[in-house]
């Protein structure tokens, strides 16, 4: 697959982004050009403070950025105020983050659920049908029932891929989704990752492990807010 | 099935349980007030319009001097415009209580109790109607003797004839003023029993009640006629009273007492609003990363803030829960104690619908719109900021002058103290500053309501004082007609112990004003006024007391202004004494009583116009010991050596006497005021418990620092206690400064509600001192409870926090 096929399904235009604080302004992504097609799987990596987590934010919506152009699935992000950003993005996205973000005093089951009843996609029937079968997939389940907190760190990864995927995105994004787990749990997520991908889905990832960045179908690694190397992998 | 957003709502609700309740108290405290005082209102309200009603009550009592009979009274009740008439016998006597003291005591004898048609008296319980020397004493009077029915007093005569006589049940008189407030019990014989005692048969009050009751100007007209006739038939009435028309006597005070409670029930009704918006911003501040979370995975703003409206919806809810039940309870209960007081009856305690629907109205809307103040700002946060782990400038600390100030630079002189961790307290205090100031107004309104009401207890006192302090004697003695004013001073100077006496005369009038109507029963007092006159001036409003040479000058209370708008200080006013006109000027007016309003002239002009110079029928006596035994054992002796002088005494008030009574009947209005006090105290409380739970919760991840540097459980308990502490001592100190407005406000309702004019302004220093001990207390209180949390976290909780 190629960067440079003619519809892309994320494409980010001199994207900047500047905070301003205290301490004075930092930026942190600097004139960010990057074009996703559908059914990759694109890693980022780059160091601590390079600008990975504010990417994230601005693909997804959850941040505005300062300038620039982010189109997502022909829809002009940039424009949209926070209410139309989650609305595309409880549409077209799902989000994975490092520490989990599960909702404490909900199910296991009703947080897959929260996503389809704030989208108002399904019945609340199919909900929980749709809810089940996506534990299934990612193996948990059994726990259905049980509050976040009674699960192991990869189980609630697993949960939160369950989330991401509850109405059923184009794309998926995940910063660090790792970063909390020890390698075995860890390859065991990225596996799920890799099956998405097959499904033919869109996954945008942050990680800094080197091993964990290979098994992408394309990697950038930014620095300082900008990109800096861009490299196809060919996996065999 | 529900949806699951819905679930999350429930599970949060039901979750937190200890915030949850904390909320729900905080809520329900206002609202409880709120209730009680809705529901008191309409119950007194009622229940005194009907106990009113059910007495049939005058337009206007009088008394007569002589005796008059049947015939004279069925003549008024024949006159024109004259509804109906009754008439009963009053006599002054004196009782000796159980505790062989000697009181005042009026007692009515009635021809036929069970055919009472004006200002009915009615059987309480024991017998009715009074058996043959036997006596019934009006309910409120039993406890002002300290009887019970059954028992049995020695009453004494102004004819000098002493008899036992049995309580044989008590009577129910609203019509008079309760008996404890002004200390004089009242008591109901039979014509048989006066014979007995010795007395004549015959009438000397007579109760009218005028055609149009409800017309104030027309019922006065009506008895003015009445006293005309009255007068024209050879009767001489030395005092009348005319009731205001529709309202008992303590109507006024009552209405006050109520207002004031009203007051102080909106109080802590704006207090619970600050609770809640304080809660619900410690709710969203500690829900910031859900927020966050759940617009990541899609939620629009008006979902979310549907999911935390609902919640406040049902932090309402089950606050009025709490608050509705123990409203009414609470509301039945303060009724009764004041329809006790204030000594009428309530009829119905049922509590209008329309209560339940502004504390339902209240108790919900009012949390959703409070709580929209911090959702907004809480909602406008990105979801990306909501997660963030930077901290944006708000709660920053360093950058203002108060951090400034306290940041330890400023604090030199505290350095060799070891308080360098009560100086993390202060600074942790001053974090975040729109929940500080929360609290702070919370808790400073409390404060400043209990200081104020101290300081209204104080100020009743000193106007007591005030009042008390015109009179420089140690009693007062008034005769029963007027006698040689040298003759009665000489007897009285013959008395071990009294070292000085002053006389002065007596009388009703009225007033007459330009269109020749006539005004109420105006009690005229005369003093002799010079150099060492034992009245000394009453606390003058405006103008002046008046001086040795005045003739026809008079002092006039400051309310009766306001009643006759056709009179004003330095102008002149007609009064009718003996049947004649006078023209008085008004020098100046005083501070006094609202509801008996009294004129004071110069005795030696009263004397001289209404041909009496050299009488008097009042007597002040100073004494050289003023402790109450010995005023008791000195005033017993006068009143013996009288009695073998032929002198008669009707009516005997000692100054401690008085100021006992006055400050009794004072105090179940502050203790009223006192239970509202203690509310929002509670309502403070329970805010200061909030703002600490928030704050253990805001630095969890800062107690695991402090317990990784080896902090014990104790130390972080004491880090949260002593910023409970400092933020209870700043609302002290905040709260003795707004008392001071605020306790001038309430002196001025409770005083123009009870006199007519505000207390005499004092400060409590003994309230201030109980409440910095209270402060203290409930600041220890309402941080123990998260501080120990604090302690209790482990670092691994601290860790997986968040
Ligand atoms: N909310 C914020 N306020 C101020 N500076 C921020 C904020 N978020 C990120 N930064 C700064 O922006 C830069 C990029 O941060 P981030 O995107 O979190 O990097 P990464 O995820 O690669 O570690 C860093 O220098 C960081 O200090
Ligand atoms: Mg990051």
């Amino acid at each position: 697959m190629n960067s440079s096929t003619a519809n892309p399904l994320i494409e980010l235009r001199a994207v900047v982004k500047v905070y301003n604080s205290l301490a004075g302004s930092v930026t942190a992504l600097n004139e960010i050009n990057l074009k996703i097609a559908q059914g990759e799987f694109l890693v980022v990596t780059g160091r601590s403070g390079s600008g990975k987590t504010t990417l994230v934010n601005v693909i997804t919506g959850l941040d505005r950025a300062t300038s620039g152009e982010i189109w997502i699935d022909g829809a002009p992000l940039h424009r949209f105020g926070s209410e139309k950003a989650a609305k595309l993005r409880g549409k077209t996205m799902g989000v994975v983050f490092q520490s989990f973000e599960l909702l404490p005093t909900l199910t296991v089951l009703q947080n897959v659920m929260l996503p389809m009843d704030f989208a108002r996609r399904f019945s609340a029937w199919e909900q929980r049908k749709r809810a089940l079968n996506l534990l299934e997939q990612v193996d948990i389940a059994e726990h259905a029932k049980k509050l976040p907190a009674a699960l192991s760190g990869g189980q609630q990864q697993r949960l939160a891929i369950a989330r991401a995927m509850a109405n059923d995105p184009a794309i998926l994004v995940a910063d660090e989704p790792t970063g909390s787990l020890d390698s075995a749990t860890a390859t065991a997520v990225i596996d799920i990752f890799e099956g998405l991908v097959q499904q033919g889905r869109t996954v945008f990832m942050v990680t800094h492990d080197k091993d964990i960045a290979k098994r992408g179908s394309r990697t950038i690694t930014l620095s300082d807010g900008e990109i800096v190397q861009a490299k196809e992998n060919i996996h065999a | 099935m529900l949806k699951a957003r819905w679930y999350k709502v429930i599970n949060d609700l039901f979750g937190n349980k200890t915030r949850t309740l904390l909320i729900v108290l905080s809520m329900s405290v206002g609202l409880f007030a709120l209730g009680i005082i809705l529901s008191a209102r309409t119950i007194l309200s009622e229940g005194l319009a009907e106990s009113f009603a059910a007495i049939n009550p005058s337009s206007g009592t009088m008394r007569t001097a002589e005796l008059f009979d049947e015939n004279f009274l069925e003549s008024v009740r024949s006159m024109e415009d004259v509804q109906d008439a009754d008439a009963r016998r009053q006599i002054s006597a004196r009782v000796q209580t159980t505790l062989g003291e000697w009181k005042n005591i009026t007692i009515f004898v009635v021809a036929d109790y069970d055919d009472i048609r004006v200002n009915k008296v009615s059987s309480q319980s024991g017998a009715w109607p009074p058996p043959e020397r036997e006596i019934l004493i009006e309910r409120a009077a039993l406890s002002v003797i300290d009887a019970q029915i059954g028992d049995v007093l020695l009453v004494r005569f102004p004819n000098d004839v002493e008899r036992r006589v049995r309580i044989a049940g008590s009577a129910y008189d609203p019509a008079q003023l309760p008996a404890q407030l002004d200390g004089t019990p009242y008591g109901y014989i039979t014509f048989d029993t006066l014979e007995w005692f010795g007395e004549p048969y015959g009438f000397n009050e007579l109760h009218v009640l005028a055609t149009n009751p409800k017309d104030k100007f027309w019922a006065q007209q009506v008895v003015n006629r009445v006293k005309d006739k009255t007068e024209k038939s050879g009767y001489t009435i030395p005092l009348s009273m005319t009731a205001e028309p529709g309202q008992l006597p303590m109507n006024d005070v009552l209405q006050g007492i109520l207002l004031l409670m009203g007051l102080l029930g909106v109080l802590s009704l704006f207090l619970s609003i600050f609770l809640v918006i304080n809660t619900v911003s410690a709710l969203l501040t500690q829900q910031k990363r859900q927020i966050g979370v759940m617009k990541a995975v899609g939620g629009s703003t008006l979902q979310i803030l549907g999911m935390y409206l609902v919640m406040v919806l049902a932090y309402g809810a089950l606050a009025l829960l709490i608050a509705i039940p123990l409203g009414v309870v609470g509301a039945r209960e303060l009724s009764s104690a004041l329809a006790v007081f204030f000594n009428f009856d309530i009829y119905s305690t049922e509590i209008q619908s329309q209560t339940f629907i502004i504390q339902v109205a209240i108790g919900l809307i009012l949390p959703v719109l409070a709580s929209l103040i911090p959702f907004i700002s809480s909602l406008r946060m990105s979801a990306a900021e909501a997660m963030s782990v930077y901290n944006t400038s708000k709660g920053r600390f360093g950058k203002n002058w108060i951090d400034q100030l306290i940041s330890g630079a400023n604090l030199w002189f505290m350095r060799n103290l070891s308080i360098r961790s009560i100086l993390l307290s202060v600074r942790n205090t001053f974090r975040n500053k729109g929940r500080l100031t929360l609290t702070l107004i919370t808790l400073t309104l409390g404060s400043a309501t209990f200081i104020s009401v101290f300081n209204v207890r104080a100020s009743l006192s000193s106007t007591v004082e005030d009042m008390i302090k015109w009179f420089n004697c140690d009693v007062m003695l008034t005769l029963d007609r007027t006698y040689r004013a040298d003759k009665v001073q000489h007897e009285a100077m013959n008395v071990p112990g009294v070292t000085q006496t002053d006389v002065w005369i007596q009388m009703p009038t009225r007033l007459v004003r330009s269109d020749d109507s006539e005004s109420g029963m105006i009690y005229m007092f005369a003093p002799t006024i010079h150099a060492e006159s034992l009245i000394v001036s009453p606390t003058i409003a405006e103008g002046r007391w008046l001086e040795p040479d005045d003739d026809n000058a008079a002092v006039v209370p400051s309310a009766f202004l306001q009643d006759e708008p056709e009179l004003h200080l330095g102008g002149e006013m007609v009064l009718k004494i003996d049947g004649k006109e006078r023209t008085f000027k008004i020098v100046g007016t005083y501070v006094g009583m609202a509801f008996l309003p009294l004129v004071y002239t110069n005795y030696e002009y009263i004397t001289q116009v209404t041909n009496r110079v050299g009488e008097a029928d009042a007597l002040m006596v100073k004494m050289d010991r003023h402790d109450p035994a010995y005023v008791d054992v000195t005033t017993r002796a006068l009143e013996d050596h009288f009695e073998r002088m032929g002198v008669r005494v009707s009516m005997v008030s000692t100054i401690n006497n008085e100021r006992t009574e006055a400050e009794a009947s004072f105090d179940a209005i502050v203790a009223l005021l006192l239970v509202m006090a203690i509310l929002l105290a509670l309502v403070g409380g329970l805010g200061l418990m909030g703002t600490m739970s928030i704050n253990v919760l805001e630095r969890t991840r800062e107690i695991g620092v402090l317990r990784a540097i080896g902090a014990s459980n104790r130390s972080v308990a004491l880090v949260f206690i002593r910023e409970g502490i400092v933020i209870g001592l700043m609302s002290w100190l905040m709260g003795a400064l707004v008392a001071i407005p605020m306790s001038q406000g309430l002196n001025q309702a409770l005083g123009q509600a009870v006199m007519g004019v505000p207390l005499t302004y004092s400060y409590s220093m003994p309230g201030l001192w109980l409440w910095l001990v209270v402060v203290i207390c409930l600041s220890v209180l309402a941080s123990f409870i998260p501080a120990r949390t604090a302690s209790r976290l482990t670092v691994r909780e601290v860790l997986a926090y968040e």
